[in-house]
């Protein structure tokens, strides 16, 4: 875990779109793993104490203060119907910049970024057989699986 | 001047403006019944500044419009009339306003400002003319401007008429400046524009003033012109001292006398090139340069010679010059002569009247005689020219830096040492007393100090909380802003749309100081004034239809602030003939907006439809009203800063419009509670009362909705819980606290589970992510760095 987090601090501290292209931050959520491209990320924290906003939806899990600035984190667990389990040492919350929204993603815990280039992303299948499929943008190809990268936009705003 | 930044420039100059003109539209608002000579004085130094102003930055249109409505003033002043139409006056002046309004906007844009500054001048012309032919007619102000056809039409042949481009009368002025007025080519070129609707033919030395390389010789030497004008001395030496910073004036009439007396001649040539002999401009400009080193003074139309259409000019109407040197006439002759290329020449010396005129036509042309008389051009112009005038300033240094004068004076009377900030900046500082306030709180509630005994430090701490509360203060009270801005702006409004509609009406205004963030009430000025449009044009009747109804004649239109809790109420009211629930009760049924049965509808919600987009019951549209926008503007800016509006009415007695508007001050009172393990924030403002219930007091009314009994008043209860649908066990009443919390004139008891303490708090708003949520306003950080919500105490009123 500790090793993951220097080595995305690094990649967060030489931000530039040529040296994060094609690089994905891959995370494990309810056993499967996912990835959102890492230029997307503005950090990653662990879990801090959150404040739940009332009647709004249940995986709106409320905001947090990230030095003085207030975000709004979604459980991505819950945000895919998945059965919710308590947080943990290993729980992550990816903060993530989408257009001009600044919001935090939790996840179970962090794998490590991977570098995938055009060739090994593939689009998913139309057959949309689960819930979470739709959030699914493309299917990334690494030496030991599949990643399944995220469209933001869709848990945003879908 | 080299890192001359006119973009910085052009900011502070539309920001002084736009103040100078408010503050001269509200004046004369308020004097439309009559002028003392205080406000009289106080117009003619603001326009004066604008004037000035505006030359300074080349904006000429400007220049020309406010010139002449100074001339007017400087008439009232200097004259005193007793005739004067006020109503008229104020007519003109606004629309002077208008005028410069406009081209303010076109400078904030940064387009063109090309607005014709022609029909303003020419009203307030026609009217400072009428004043003064109704009045004294011996007096008489300002100086008329040369007959324009002369300065600007081609001239015509010139022996046919005899007409001469040049007006009657020749001077030369020498012009210096006070020291350290810095950019004296920029000032030269001022006074020179200044003089230009008067003078004919100037020529300036140094010729090309936007050049920065003349200022060392104009700060040295001074510049020259030359010009003919029709105007008398004491009127042109009064032009040129109008400008600021002048500290010398040479002026010199070439008359008759002191010509013939210095020995000089006075010879009045025409010049015309041969067909065919291009560039006839650049040929002119060799002539007239060729005259130069003997010239005492000389002028040429067209005065531009390297200009545009120059050359075509000169080839069609050819080149006029009038010219006084030591030369005799034989000599000056025989150099033109020599000019290669020359198709006519005609020379007449003005003075020596008994010579006969002396005309060569080197081509075949017929030869033309010129009368050697001087042609008066717009004579009567000469005529109307005022002994008043010059009396007025016969020596110069009196009237030194006027301008500099005038506008300090200009802006003293406004009561404000102002200086302008960017807003960013404040928000910037807003931001930083933010965090300091949040970690005052974490030194001073630091959990390593629990339990020590710190007398010392207490009291340092007590000292450091004032401190930083007076700073927080001063900093908040930096954005807020006055609405007496806002408001009398509507004054404007009200008195033209009376005029327009043949209606009469006062506007009350109250409250107008009270002041809101300055982000606020960018986005209720518009609000504000359709609203009062809507009540003038729809609510107020024809004096007829008043008098019928038994009222007065004259309506009354009330427009108030105040604050209201956490809240500004802005209030419009008037007393006219309230809105007709019928007739938009059927609009919106047929505009298919309806969407529970009719006889459910509650006045306030039926009247709520005349805020929606394209609703107007109006059948004819007017200039003011009628195609359905504007209310629509109420309603989405109204939004947008989180407020809301109500109209109540009745029939035959008036409307109220009430707008509800947070102050959303950045850091307010608040006291931390807590429901189900949360911290909520309340505004103290908003408390009157927290008391720990006794069961005894508590009943249910037959739909289940839970009141108390409160010292013999009775309030709804709202437990907080159950309001935001937590999840916790629900507690025993007599566990729990009620506190009174009031909106405006409304209360109820909100029920929570603890009180925690009182502290200031820095709000912060919900992340945009999150759409708004009813009975929340916002969030803050307390000291741990944990998040409080901050409650919308309105939400909970409106069910």
């Amino acid at each position: 875990m500790s090793n993951v987090m220097e080595h995305d601090l690094a990649v967060d501290g030489r931000r530039d779109s040529d040296i994060t292209k094609n690089l994905y931050l891959a995370f494990v959520v309810d056993d499967e793993q996912y990835a959102v491209e890492v230029s997307s990320i503005k950090e990653i924290i662990g879990v801090v104490p959150i404040t739940i906003v009332p009647q709004t939806e249940n995986y709106l899990k409320g905001i947090i203060n990230l030095r003085g600035d207030i975000i709004p984190v979604i459980d991505v667990r819950s945000r895919f119907r998945k059965p919710e389990i308590p947080y943990d040492t290993e729980t992550c919350i990816v903060v993530v910049l989408f257009e001009d929204y600044i919001l935090g993603l939790i996840v179970d815990r962090i794998i490590g970024v991977y570098e995938l280039s055009a060739d090994m992303v593939a689009a998913p299948p139309n057959a949309k057989l689960s819930y979470s499929n739709q959030f699914v943008k493309n299917i990334g190809r690494k030496e030991d699986g599949v990643l399944l990268l995220l469209d933001l936009e869709k848990i945003l705003f879908v | 001047m080299a890192d001359f930044d006119r973009e910085s420039m052009l900011e502070m100059f539309s920001y002084e403006m736009n103040q100078l003109v408010d503050q001269l539209e509200q004046i004369i608002i308020e004097s439309e019944s009559g002028f003392s000579m205080d406000i009289i004085n106080e117009v003619f130094r603001i326009m004066h500044t604008i004037k000035g102003s505006a030359a300074m930055m080349l904006f000429d249109s400007i220049a020309t419009a406010t010139h002449a409505a100074e001339d007017l003033f400087f008439y009232l002043r200097e004259e005193n009339p007793t005739n004067i139409n006020y109503s008229e006056l104020t007519d003109y002046v606004l629309e002077c306003m208008d005028f410069i309004k406009e081209e303010l906007v076109k400078i904030e844009q940064g387009v063109p400002v090309d607005g014709d500054p022609q029909l303003v001048a020419d009203h307030i012309n026609g009217f400072l003319s009428r004043l003064k032919g109704e009045g004294d007619s011996v007096s008489s102000g300002a100086i008329a401007p040369v007959a324009a056809s002369a300065v600007s039409d081609k001239a015509p042949v010139p022996a046919a008429s005899g007409d001469r481009p040049f007006a009657s009368r020749q001077y030369r002025a020498k012009v210096h400046f006070d020291e350290g007025a810095e950019m004296e080519n920029i000032r030269a070129f001022t006074v020179v524009n200044n003089l230009k609707p008067y003078v004919v033919g100037i020529v300036t030395e140094p010729a090309d003033l936007t050049n920065e390389e003349t200022i060392p010789s104009i700060r040295r030497d001074g510049f020259t012109m030359s010009f003919s004008t029709n105007s008398e001395y004491g009127q042109v030496f009064d032009l040129l001292n109008r400008s600021v910073y002048v500290r010398d004036i040479f002026l010199e009439e070439y008359v008759k006398e002191s010509i013939q007396m210095e020995g000089l001649n006075s010879f009045e040539i025409f010049l015309r090139f041969d067909e065919g002999a291009q560039m006839e401009n650049v040929r002119a400009y060799t002539v007239i340069n060729g005259l130069k080193p003997y010239a005492d003074f000389m002028l040429h139309h067209p005065a531009d010679l390297l200009g545009e259409n120059a050359a075509e000019d000169v080839q069609k109407d050819g080149v006029y010059i009038d010219l006084v040197t030591s030369k005799s006439y034989d000599e000056v002759y025989d150099q033109l002569m020599q000019t290669i290329y020359l198709k006519e020449l005609s020379m007449v010396d003005k003075y020596a009247a008994e010579s006969p005129a002396q005309v060569v036509s080197i081509a075949e042309e017929v030869p033309v005689a010129m009368s050697n008389e001087t042609i008066a051009i717009a004579q009567t112009n000469d005529a109307a020219a005022t002994p008043a005038n010059l009396s007025q300033n016969p020596v110069v240094p009196a009237d030194n830096g006027d301008g500099a004068v005038d506008g300090g004076v200009a802006k003293r009377s406004t009561g404000q040492a102002v200086i302008s900030v960017n807003v960013s900046r404040l928000d910037q500082l807003l931001k930083l007393m933010g965090e300091l306030v949040i970690v005052e709180t974490m030194v001073t509630q630091n959990p390593d100090l629990q339990g020590l005994t710190l007398e010392n430090f207490n009291r340092e701490v007590r000292q450091l909380k004032k401190i930083i509360k007076d700073v927080q203060e001063a900093v908040m009270a930096m954005r807020l802003v006055s609405l007496s801005g806002t408001f009398f702006k509507m004054n404007r409004i009200v008195r033209d749309m009376c005029k327009a509609l043949n209606k009469e009406a006062v506007l009350e205004i109250i409250g107008e100081n009270t002041e809101v963030d300055k982000n606020i009430i960018e986005h209720i000025g518009d609000p504000i004034m359709h609203i009062v449009r809507n009540s003038l044009d729809h609510g107020l009747e024809s004096p007829e239809q008043r008098r019928a109804a038994g009222k007065p004649e004259k309506g009354r239109v009330i427009l108030e602030a105040r604050n209201a809790g956490s809240e500004v109420w802005i209030i419009i009211e008037d007393d006219g003939a309230g809105l007709n629930r019928d007739k938009i009760l059927a609009k919106a049924r047929n505009n298919g907006l309806l969407t529970k049965a009719e006889n459910e509808y509650t006045d306030r919600e039926i009247f709520q439809f005349i805020f929606m987009p394209g609703f107007s019951t109006n059948e004819v549209v007017t200039s003011y009203s009628g195609r359905g926008v504007g209310m629509d503007v109420v309603n989405k800016n109204l939004e947008f800063v989180g407020g809301s509006v109500v109209v109540d009415s009745v029939p035959g007695e008036g409307s109220v419009f009430t707008m509800k508007i947070p102050l959303t001050l950045a850091i307010i009172e608040g006291m931390i509670i807590s429901v189900a393990g949360a911290k909520y924030t309340v505004p103290i403002v908003s408390i009157r009362d927290s008391f720990r219930p006794i069961p005894e007091d508590l009943f249910m009314d037959p739909n289940g909705n839970e009141m108390i009994t409160v010292r013999g008043d009775h309030y709804n209860v709202v437990r907080l819980h159950e309001f935001f649908g937590l999840d916790c066990e629900p507690r025993d009443v007599t566990e729990g606290i009620m506190m009174i919390i009031e909106n405006g004139d409304d209360a109820i008891c909100l029920f929570v589970d603890d009180l925690i303490g009182e502290q200031q708090v820095v709000v912060k708003s919900i992340p945009k992510f999150i759409k708004k949520i009813r009975g929340i306003s916002g969030c803050t950080l307390l000291g741990n760095g944990e998040i409080s919500l901050i409650l919308d105490v309105a939400g909970f009123f409106d069910r």
